[in-house]
């Protein structure tokens, strides 16, 4: 099935939703970690995408089963749908949007009441490439560097401000840009790295699926939970041939 | 005589009633709505006339049906418009036949019982010579009825046809718009045969050369898909032959089915469609299936009218679009072009001007780039109109509960007609809408190959939104096998991916038969929804509907609640949650209710102002008929609370908003405190009077009082100046004055603020008045603070809140700084002339006492008893002259109230526990009738409640009297009473002996009473006795108590 040769690793797969204001770049953050592609003018979400994707840590395979919803505050009616079951979420904003933190941080405070409890929650500010605008070096993800640009297209949160907010509320923080590929797979590593084991359940057998590689039982203590963030590799290379994605 | 009856009799009878007012949220549809659905009407329509007929095309065809009669159209349909109907009369045969559109009814005199027209459309004109064959160009009508009945239909008609004169002119615009026209007008082979251009006075050279008109983005970028492939040829001759009719030997034949406004459907009209529309009349035929054309018909200038008066505006919804512009369809050339994409940025920003509750949402860039492909910019403006308005109502709404019902419809669609997959869903936890949601949001434009899906959409603008259900049923039918086998949505998803990848591949490509290998997929598709499913009508849609709807606007409200108040910022976290959510319910419920109310009262208005509707102007009223829920969405106009609606709003909360001639209303529980209170909307406004429907509060609901305080807490809540409250300005205010921890000195400092109007610190002369005003309004009902180290309510009598109040306006005066010193030597004579109002001798005769001992002397009984009017005060003379303005500062302010217990309490707490955001918390608070509040027992805590003497100060602002005039008249009875009653003279006595009077005066009805029981007994007994007892006695009776205070205050 898998095209894998290593030695039969756990596999496990996770529900992760996308949500964040409309034309913040979750697609396109979906996009880059799936397909390694970037599109200028993506057709907008409609309800939601499917996408999955497979992300290798030592220990284990977690595939991702991706819900990448739409961003029209209409459509947030919608969104329990989607995240019903999620073990982790992706919170997007756009750091050249100061209105679109905000409206991540109703995302969070929804989710922390209304989504199964103990999800894995990270905030992610895409677009970073933007921030580059700036003198500063779009590169280092910390360090507010000043840039509280007003003119469109620059930064416009800064990164302490935001990092302050996902520190007290205990959410994983990166800032992204889908359009470089920037961080983009380390925010899907360290959500993979942040489940907590016992959540995680085997595959289940889904028939008809290319390329799905199952695991075993779920009781594997493979003690993964101390190598943190340290750079996990994501089989990038094997996932290509195994995503399904779907624009319906 | 008889015949005359008979006439009368029958013309009863088919006369259809106007369509009665009906319930907002009602969910049967009306005759009205079931006809204009019908025959795809704009909402102007309703039907006048009906009649059975026999039609009798130039072709020799008959067929019997019914023919109905609307202001601006004549149509006929074969079976009746019912909800039960499979479809709308567009699919089936007949016409609708716009009056304008009818050039010339004769009436035939063939055979004498007979009673038939003769009608020649616009396109049916006989040209020079009547053709050869002698064939007439017109259609027969042969009434089946009533001679009487079939007199009154042809009178209608005239009168109809007379009226629809001035639109011709209309039609000949959208005619010529049309691209049958172009197609039947240009085409060779039948040069013989003269355009009926004789009404034009054109020659028929003249639009030979005529540029074709417009038919849509594939005119210039190709229409998608392989035109071979598609037979577009083919397609395009049978059409032109449906239209033409089939020529005749001598190639003399003229239209025989009409083409465009005078379209007459036959079953070919319907095969034709099912086949797939040749590419350049798709979009005309898709405007006559839905009717949207009608649309276009009567607004001949709207769209350029739109796109003039809004150029350059900008809005949320005009932002969004933009972003969406370069993402809609990117795959066709024409969006990857200028000219495609700013067509699409002028439909998408009209549409959103014209109907702003929806504005713009997602998915609709998707389903307008599509239209575009197929028509003008205008077509597709008002097809995207009929779409949103009537085809998918609620799909693109603010809350989208359209696509959230329909998806729920689906469901219960696939557990009943699909039980083992549905069970297979449940057990794999898949949700089926995360799939078909896209589906029937985009009409399937975005889940299958353009080509396929525009087929779909031939026939869901010919049969409606069942088709969409139709579908997506025979999609899962189709694909049933593979289905059972995924257990995951990823699974499920990527089987429907691949599905719709390959639906021109052959549906049995290992089949023997050539013809059966030739099928494909996706005819299989078409087969299998029309089929296997033609059990799902328009009606189990309807009634799937009826069955959901409640469900999912709850679940949609829930949501919308919860995340509004979550995201109401700080303000919010100073009331408790369960406040917020009374505040919540209570805001919107006026809201909508308001909303629902006025509309009615407005359409009542309307239709007894003008009987008659005018003609068929306003089509594209873009009224959903729904109204009054949270999850409905937000209605036109209102984003906010405008003042009448605060009022209404604070009558829930604050009993000292009610008006106080409610007292007279007969005792009603006042609706709002009902709960579920957004689910009573429609069953009690159905079952109300009709008089109640013009109560511009609402039948049983409280008069909201009218008071200069509440405009200006109005004003202070409403920080955006918009001259409306939004919920967060609501909870924000509302924050500010019983919120947590207020204290006594935020609270003075709020009052001062409020009138301190230009900021600066001081209040003027005017301003110490009005506070006054308020004092007295916002207390008359008793709220004055409780106290909870006494419990004896004689303290807190109303004579205390009254001259606590005037002490306060005198102290004011006092303290007072004058604007211009200087002047002060002036004026003091002028105190003394022709403006000496009673306030002025009030606040003379108080401030000859020492300001300073105030708070001692605010009880009567220690007052000086006597206070002669000392005109030559000349300090307070100047306080009161106009021309010598005066303020107070905040210092001012505080201390006089801090000089006063009762002024005090009241506002580190009265003023505060005035409101009750908690309905049933505090049943005297909600309950607003103050009739019914005083019947509550009177509990030992709150003695000062509804007092007897309070109702004698009631309606002292109302009036607009004076207020301080009032005091005066106030102190004055109150040394008559004390005169009555001798050196004791407490207050409390003193409103005993008012009781027991009344109650004497009373007496026979008392009497009466006796026989109900022993309350009633004590009652009498008390009233009677207790001159000297004070008022514990009578609290201690509890409800007897009160009932004397009720019959005081009247």
């Amino acid at each position: 099935m898998a095209s894998r040769d290593e030695a039969p690793k756990l596999s496990s797969s996770v529900k992760l939703v996308l949500l964040g204001e409309a034309a913040v770049g979750k697609s396109s953050l979906v996009l880059r970690f799936v397909n390694d592609d970037f599109q200028e003018n993506k057709e907008p979400t409609i309800g939601a995408a499917f996408l999955t994707q497979k992300c290798a840590l030592p220990s284990r395979t977690i595939k991702f089963e991706i819900w990448d919803t739409a961003g029209q505050e209409r459509f947030a009616s919608l969104a329990p749908m989607y995240y019903r079951n999620a073990q982790t979420a992706l919170v997007v904003y756009d750091i050249t949007k100061p209105t679109s933190l905000t409206k991540a941080k109703h995302w969070v405070s929804e989710l922390q009441r209304q989504a199964s409890p103990g999800i894995v929650i990270a905030l992610v500010g895409n677009k970073l490439d933007l921030a580059a605008t700036t003198a500063s070096d779009g590169g280092d993800a910390d360090g507010g560097d000043g840039g509280d640009g007003g003119d469109a297209g620059s930064r416009a949160v800064l990164t302490a401000e935001a990092k302050a907010y996902a520190d007290e509320e205990g959410l994983l923080f990166y800032e992204t840009s889908a359009k470089t590929g920037e961080n983009v797979q380390s925010v899907f590593e360290a959500i993979a790295n942040a489940i907590p084991e016992n959540t995680l359940k085997p595959r289940g057998g889904a028939g008809g699926f290319a390329g799905s590689g199952r695991g075993g039982g779920a009781g594997g203590a493979g003690g993964s939970g101390g190598e943190g963030r340290v750079g996990t590799a994501v089989n990038l290379e094997d996932g290509v041939g195994a995503k399904d994605g779907c624009a319906c | 005589m008889f015949s005359s009856l008979l006439q009368k009799a029958t013309a009863f009878i088919t006369d259809v009633p106007p369509a009665s007012p009906t319930s907002p949220t009602s969910s049967r549809p009306t005759k009205t709505t079931l006809f204009r659905n019908h025959f795809r009407l704009p909402d102007s329509q309703a039907p006048l006339q009906e009649i059975t007929c026999e039609l009798t095309l130039p072709s020799g065809d008959h067929y019997a049906g019914k023919l109905y009669l609307s202001e601006s159209f004549l149509c006929l349909s074969p079976n009746p418009p019912s909800s039960s109907s499979t479809a709308s009369a567009t699919a089936g045969i007949g016409f609708t036949l716009p009056l304008c559109a009818i050039r010339r009814v004769e009436r035939l005199h063939s055979r004498s019982y007979m009673f038939a027209l003769a009608i020649t459309t616009w396109h049916g004109v006989a040209t020079s010579a009547p053709p050869p064959g002698g064939k007439e160009e017109r259609v027969t009508l042969q009434f089946v009825g009533m001679r009487s009945s079939c007199e009154a239909f042809c009178d209608r008609l005239k009168r109809g046809l007379r009226s629809q004169m001035g639109e011709v002119k209309s039609l000949r615009i959208l005619v010529d718009s049309c691209y049958s026209e172009y197609l039947l007008g240009n085409s060779g082979g039948y040069d013989g045969v003269k355009r009926s251009t004789d009404g034009v006075g054109a020659d028929d050279g003249r639009k030979k050369d005529k540029d074709p008109p417009d038919a849509g983005l594939g005119m210039i970028f190709k229409y998608p898909g392989d035109t071979r492939k598609l037979r577009d040829r083919s397609k395009m001759r049978l059409w032109a032959e449906y239209l033409r009719g089939i020529p005749l030997r001598n190639l003399q034949a003229l239209s025989t089915n009409g083409r465009n406004v005078t379209l007459v459907r036959q079953p070919t009209f319907h095969k034709l469609i099912r086949v797939g529309l040749p590419n350049r009349l798709r979009g005309e035929i898709w405007e006559l299936s839905s009717g949207s054309m009608y649309l276009r018909l009567f607004n001949p200038t709207m769209y350029r009218d739109i796109l003039h008066e809004y150029d350059g505006r900008h809005s949320h919804s005009i932002e969004e679009i933009e972003k969406d512009l370069n993402r809609s369809l990117p795959e066709y050339r024409g969006f990857q072009d200028d000219e495609g994409i700013s067509r699409l940025r002028r439909v998408l920003g009209a549409y959103s001007w014209r109907n702003e509750e929806v504005g713009y949402c997602q998915a609709m860039n998707i389903v307008t780039a599509a239209l575009l492909i197929y028509m003008s910019e205008e077509q597709a403006f008002f097809l995207l109109s009929a779409l949103c308005d009537r085809l998918v109502p609620g799909y693109y709404s603010k809350t989208m509960y359209g696509t959230l019902l329909d998806q729920r419809v689906f469901e219960s669609l696939v557990e009943k007609t699909m039980p083992i997959l549905w069970e297979h869903l449940v057990k794999s936890d898949v949700q089926l809408s995360v799939v078909s949601l896209p589906w029937f949001l985009s009409l399937y434009i975005n889940s299958m190959p353009l080509v396929f899906a525009f087929r779909v959409l031939d026939v869901f603008f010919l049969e409606g939104p069942k088709v969409l259900f139709q579908v997506g049923l025979a999609i899962l039918r189709i694909n049933g096998e593979e289905l059972l086998d995924a257990t995951d949505d990823g699974a499920f998803i990527s089987v429907l991916k691949s599905y719709f990848s390959r639906l021109d591949e052959s549906a049995h490509p290992r089949s023997e038969n050539d013809k059966l290998r030739a099928v494909t997929r996706f005819q299989e598709l078409m087969v299998v929804a029309f089929k296997e499913f033609a059990g799902i009508t328009q009606n189990t849609v309807i009634e799937q509907r009826n069955k959901h709807k409640d469900a999912v606007l709850s679940s949609i409200e829930s949501f919308a609640k919860r995340t509004q108040l979550r995201n109401l910022g700080p303000d919010s976290k100073r009331l408790t949650p369960e406040e917020l959510g009374c505040t919540y319910d209570r805001y919107f419920g006026v809201l909508y209710e308001r909303q629902g109310r006025l509309q009615m009262i407005a359409d009542e208005m309307e239709k007894l102002a003008t009987k008659k509707r005018a003609a068929a102007g306003s089509g594209v009223g873009g009224n959903g008929g729904e109204r009054g829920r949270v999850g409905l969405g937000p209605t036109t106009g209102v984003t906010g609370m405008d003042y009448d609606c605060f009022r209404e709003f604070l009558t829930g909360i604050a009993k000292w908003a009610v008006a106080d001639s409610v007292l007279s209303a007969p005792a009603e529980p006042a609706q709002p405190e009902q709960p579920g209170f957004f689910g009573s909307y429609g069953g009690t406004a159905a079952a109300s009077q009709w008089k109640n429907l013009l109560n511009p509060w609402g039948a049983g609901n409280p008069e909201p009082a009218d008071h200069e305080f509440m405009k200006r807490m109005f004003r202070r809540w409403d920080t955006d100046m918009k001259n409306q409250l939004s919920l967060g300005n609501v909870v924000s205010g509302l924050a500010s004055v019983v919120g947590g921890k207020r204290d006594i000195m935020g609270n003075i400092n709020y009052w001062f603020e409020l009138y301190d109007d230009d900021g600066d610190g001081k209040v003027d002369r005017e301003g110490i008045l009005r506070i006054t005003e308020a004092l007295l309004f916002v207390t008359r009902r008793g709220d004055i603070g409780r106290s909870e180290s006494e419990s004896d309510e004689a303290e807190w009598g109303d004579e205390r809140i009254l001259s606590a109040v005037s002490g306060f306006t005198r102290m004011c005066f006092e303290y007072a700084d004058p604007d211009r010193p200087e002047e002060e030597g002036d004026v003091k004579e002028a105190g003394k002339d022709e403006d000496e109002d009673d306030l002025l001798e009030l606040i003379a005769s108080s401030s000859d006492e020492d300001p300073l001992n105030t708070p001692e002397t605010v009880s009567p009984g220690e007052r000086s008893p006597t206070t002669p009017v000392p005109k030559d005060n000349a300090k307070a003379n100047l306080a009161l002259d106009p021309s010598n303005p005066l303020h107070i500062t905040l210092p001012t302010f505080r201390m006089v109230i801090l000089a006063d217990e009762v002024l005090e309490r009241f506002f580190e707490r009265g003023f505060a526990e005035s409101f009750r955001l908690i309905p049933g918390s505090e049943p005297q608070a909600t309950l607003a009738n103050p009739r019914l509040m005083a019947r509550m027992p009177t509990t030992p805590l709150t003695p000062g409640n509804a007092k007897g003497l309070r109702g004698v100060l009631d309606g002292i602002v109302d009036e607009g009297m004076r207020v301080a005039a009032e005091v005066r008249r106030r102190m004055e009875e109150m040394d008559d009473n004390r005169e009555e009653e001798g050196e004791e003279g407490e207050a409390a006595d003193a409103k005993s002996i008012r009781e027991g009077d009344r109650d004497l005066l009373k007496g026979a009805e008392a009497d009466i009473q006796e026989g109900q029981g022993q309350a009633d007994e004590l009652h009498v007994e008390k009233g009677g006795g207790n001159k000297g007892e004070g008022r514990s006695r009578s609290v201690s009776y509890g409800d007897q108590a009160s009932s004397g205070v009720v019959e005081f205050e009247s």
